[in-house]
């Protein structure tokens, strides 16, 4: 078994990711002087958020085997829970926390299918997609939520010693990530599930308790980028969310999470996202129509496992055999 | 399994049949929206429904939950099937509409467009709530009263597939480049349907042009996004932010300055309108030069060359006077 | 039909399918008896046609194995269509249209052919890359519009009805069913589709080429969303840069629930087949009955989920 948590220490890709960004920023300060100011970096932050926190928890499910195409439809539907609460007048603080609790409520019914059901991720949640989509358009009924009051975004927004709200909760997310990574036997039983799932199971490892509790986590993140949403955006469309989980399974292998379970990488998905909003802020500041973004996304990919590829570092004797 | 089948289709049958003995032999009227889910889209339904009391006839609305040519041709196809007198459709692409206008004639149901357009398909009539070219000019006209002459305008639209909404932005570069040659309006950049990635490309925009002065939300989807792009920006007073926005969805961003003005009808009106026009067709009545319709403000003028039944003049909404509308 | 009944008889799929399908026509014709007819026949083959070729060329690349899986068929679809029509406009003669929609999805096949047996990229991000890199092109390319000019003749073909069958569902969609189903269930190479879906290592060890079949089957599921690429310009008149929208992700529901195993080597093309006429008559029959279109995406959605449950507990008492 040779499941290494790469969390501190840079790693190849890890190195690639950080050089890219540099030279995508290098070269965009150069071609477009708006791009270097304070005001734009404090843009791309701000668009990162959601992806940060949804990445974060894609990162631990790419990394036991597992992945989720409805993650950005639970926001969705955990956003119109916050944002009816704040609709009715709640309290702004309950309205902060039913993000996180709806979200997590949402992660044990993925769980529940694909764990307890034992219906592979990619088809669970694949079907689970198309419920809860329909559970949105039940839920907001047609009428969108527009014009929420500013409550939430006052509390989300202020800077205690200087820093926003939101990057104290991407830090704290983070750092406990790390920790029950390396910290707590999750970590490693993590991984293993990850590499063989079955070998797991027949060396004790408690797999249905770790990919259930992997599952609800990513829905408590969901859910707490669900508020983050609301904040910011004080609006609750009929599509919300629907491009978030392709970008986010993106932004993670990008990172350098394997798919195939066994690696994954934390610093690899912030830089991936990063990357990622780095390069859509940079070409659209450059001039390049914004539809272009999506053929960027792709070759971004394609070019960067490509170019692993090529240069040898995947050495899988069968992907088959890996698959499953 | 099979038990709970049974039980449901008992269930279901009953329903049906109780609908279906309440609602014969009224001829029945069908509008298709671009799509569900959409609070301008609703307040359409609304206004069909209420036209439909009015006039006696029975209104069916259903519509694509993506914005997907062929998921909204098979619905109209299916509502040519089924035997509705009248379907009225918010066009997606005017080219793809083509293999239905003959299936309809074929069984002699009355297509027409609303809303959005296909012209030469050979619809019955386009049931406009303004002409494009209306649409366009007034919001580069209203907007050049606010910002100026000589001013960088950005265009942040939804679907880059939309041909209405295409449409309109080709009136706007039109008016531009007649009337004022110093204005620069931008490429259009197209966001898709989420507040998320108008909010984003909006904010983009702004960074990139730090002397952009007015921003224009295409789509009504887009348009919560940029107005929140101009207040995280810090931007209210700088940029004059605007769009085709319903008053419900722009008012609290009319009010905090974000938004300057936006322009729309009532898309209401629009239903109506629309539900009446299609009763003139099943009764096969012809369109008067100007129709006035119990229920509608104005009368609706006929464009008989180019086949338009027109609702009137767009309106302007501005933070002094939107709290009367509730659309 | 025995044959596809045989090579399904371990996945109780196809049977909820067929009991679905009979509830669904047995509902419809209680509660509209007037819909039931040649016209919804019709229409219900139209909007199987391209879905059908799509769900096709996804389950062939599922059933090989190796984690097979086309993300970008909804991608490739969109692309062909668009790069034809604008070589149309760049001046090639209109009779090479059919060859070079079929051509571009077969090249656009073959890049994901590359990416998964050269590259060793897991099939689920490859295709996801290319996903967002042809839905994109199609869309950067034309700006968004259509792009229209399709000639007469296609049209004659592409909305062509004979028997109450649409024209190009009797030349395109039924052939290629037809030659699928001989070739998986009677020739070498069919059999070596299932060994390698089902045990890749003892596939390699007794000597199937394994990388080339992937090769052609990635390359095949690209032809075929090119077929469907010119079935929709042949219908619609026009090439429509989101034609494909959301094909990847309801071609993966057809083929599951017609009793493909995700992990490959597992189900047949006839149980793919009658999946995506039943989710067609499905939709259709619900929208007949004025049902909320939002309840479809739901209603497939819970089915498959039930279909998947089903076909476990099935198999874990046997």
């Amino acid at each position: 078994m040779n499941a290494s948590v790469r969390t501190i220490g840079l790693n190849g890709r890890e190195l690639l990711l950080l050089a890219a960004c540099a030279l995508a920023i290098v070269v965009f300060s150069i071609a477009a002087p708006a791009f270097g100011t304070p005001a734009n970096a404090a843009t791309i932050l701000r668009n990162s958020v959601e992806l940060l926190l949804i990445g974060l928890g894609m990162t631990f499910i790419l990394a036991m085997g597992g992945i989720d195409v409805s993650i950005g439809i639970v926001m969705g539907l955990a956003a119109i829970a916050v944002g009816k609460l704040l609709e009715g007048g709640a309290p702004v603080p309950i309205a902060a926390l039913a993000g996180p609790l709806a979200g997590m409520a949402l992660g044990l019914i993925t769980a529940a299918v694909v764990v307890l059901g034992r219906i592979p991720a990619i088809v669970g949640t694949l079907g689970l997609l198309g419920v809860y989509r329909t559970a949105i358009f039940v839920a907001l009924g047609g009428q969108w939520l527009s014009g929420l009051p500013t409550g939430l975004t006052e509390l989300l927004y202020a800077r205690p010693l200087g820093i926003p709200v939101s990057a104290w909760i991407i830090a704290i997310a983070y750092l406990a990530a790390w920790l029950a990574l390396r910290r707590t036997p999750y970590g490693p039983h993590l991984l293993a599930i990850g590499n063989a799932e079955e070998k797991a199971r027949l060396s004790g490892i408690a797999v249905t308790r770790v990919r259930f509790a992997t599952f609800v986590a990513s829905g408590f993140l969901a859910g707490v980028a669900a508020t983050f949403y609301v904040a910011t955006y004080r609006n609750v469309e009929m599509s919300i969310g629907s491009t978030l989980a392709l970008d986010a399974i993106a932004a993670v292998v990008l990172g350098g999470t394997s798919i195939l379970g066994g690696r994954c990488s934390l610093i690899g998905t912030v830089l991936g996202v990063l990357l990622l909003r780095i390069l859509q802020n940079g070409l659209l500041l450059i001039g390049v129509p914004s539809l272009w973004q999506t053929v960027v996304t792709g070759a971004l990919l394609i070019g960067v496992l490509g170019m692993e590829a090529a240069a040898g570092r995947l050495k899988f004797s069968s992907i088959g055999q890996a698959a499953r | 399994m099979f038990k709970f089948a049974k039980q449901l289709l008992a269930a279901t049958v009953l329903t049906a049949a109780a609908t279906a003995a309440f609602a014969q032999d009224k001829p029945k009227v069908a509008f298709v929206p671009q799509l569900i889910g959409i609070p301008y889209f609703n307040a359409m339904e609304a206004g069909g429904k209420k036209a439909a009391e009015d006039l006696g006839v029975e209104f069916i609305y259903t519509g694509p939950v993506d914005t997907n040519p062929v998921d909204q041709l098979q619905i109209v196809q299916t509502l040519i099937d089924q035997g509705v007198n009248a379907v009225s459709v918010s066009v997606l692409d005017a080219s793809s509409i083509a293999p239905v206008v003959e299936a309809a004639k074929a069984k002699n149901v009355k297509l027409f467009t609303s809303d959005s357009d296909a012209p030469d398909s050979g619809r019955a009539v386009y049931v406009a709530q303004a002409t494009d070219e209306g649409l366009g000019f007034a919001i580069i006209d209203e907007l050049v009263r606010r910002v100026g002459e000589d001013a960088k305008i950005g265009i942040v639209s939804g679907e880059a597939t939309a041909s209405n909404l295409n449409a309109w932005i080709g009136f706007m570069k039109a008016r531009a480049a007649e009337k004022y040659p110093k204005l620069q309006l931008l490429e259009p950049q197209f966001a898709g349907g989420t507040a998320q990635r108008a909010t984003q490309i909006a904010g983009d925009l702004i960074a990139a042009n730090p002397d952009l002065k007015g921003l224009i939300a295409v789509a009504s989807s887009t348009c919560p996004g940029v107005a929140q792009a101009i207040e995280t920006a810090g931007k209210i007073g700088q940029v004059v932010g605007t769009g085709y926005c319903s008053p419900n969805t722009a008012r609290s961003y009319l009010k905090s300055g974000a938004f300057g003005f936006t322009v729309l009808w009532d898309p209401a009106q629009l239903g109506y309108l629309t539900v009446w026009a299609g009763k003139q067709l099943i009764d096969g009545k012809q369109f008067e030069a100007s129709n006035t319709i119990q229920g509608l403000q104005s009368p609706a003028t006929y464009d008989a060359t180019k086949g338009i039944l027109l609702l009137g003049p767009p309106a302007i909404f501005t933070a002094d006077n939107v709290d009367q509308f509730d659309f | 039909m025995n044959k596809v009944l045989r090579l399904d008889s371990r996945s109780v799929s196809l049977l909820i399918l067929v009991c679905l399908w009979v509830l669904v026509i047995a509902g419809l014709a209680i509660l509209k008896p007037a819909a039931l007819g040649g016209a919804m026949l019709t229409s219900v083959l139209q909007f199987s046609t391209i879905l059908a070729l799509v769900a096709l060329g996804q389950s062939l690349v599922i059933l090989a194995g190796g984690a097979g899986i086309d993300l970008s068929v909804g991608g490739a679809v969109s692309l062909s269509a668009i790069v034809a029509m604008l070589l149309l406009k760049a001046g090639m003669p209109s009779v090479l249209l059919p060859f070079a929609c079929m051509g571009a999805g077969l090249l656009l096949g073959l890049f994901n052919g590359y990416l998964v047996t050269r590259l060793r990229i897991l099939p689920l991000i490859a295709t996801l890359g290319t996903f967002f890199v042809f839905s994109g092109l199609a869309l950067a390319l034309t700006g968004g519009a259509a792009q229209s000019g399709v000639p007469q003749w296609m049209l004659s073909w592409g909305r062509g009805v004979w028997f109450s069958i649409p024209v190009p569902f009797l030349t395109a969609t039924i052939p290629v069913f037809v030659l699928a189903a001989v070739v998986l269930g009677y020739t070498a190479w069919g059999r070596w589709i299932y060994a390698m879906g089902h045990n890749e290592t003892s596939a390699r060890l007794v000597g199937i080429p394994v990388d080339r079949t992937r090769m052609i089957l990635y390359a095949l599921s690209g032809l075929l969303a090119g077929v469907a690429g010119l079935v929709s310009l042949a219908w619609l008149g026009s090439g429509r840069p989101n034609i494909g929208q959301n094909l990847e992700l309801e071609s993966l529901t057809a083929a599951m629930l017609g009793g493909i195993g995700i992990f490959g080597g597992r189900g047949g093309v006839g149980g793919v087949f009658a999946a995506v006429v039943l989710l067609i008559t499905l939709k259709t029959g619900l929208l007949q009955l004025n049902v909320n279109t939002v309840w479809q995406v739901g209603i497939v959605g819970a089915l498959l989920i039930v279909v998947l449950l089903a076909d476990r507990f099935y198999q874990n008492r046997r």
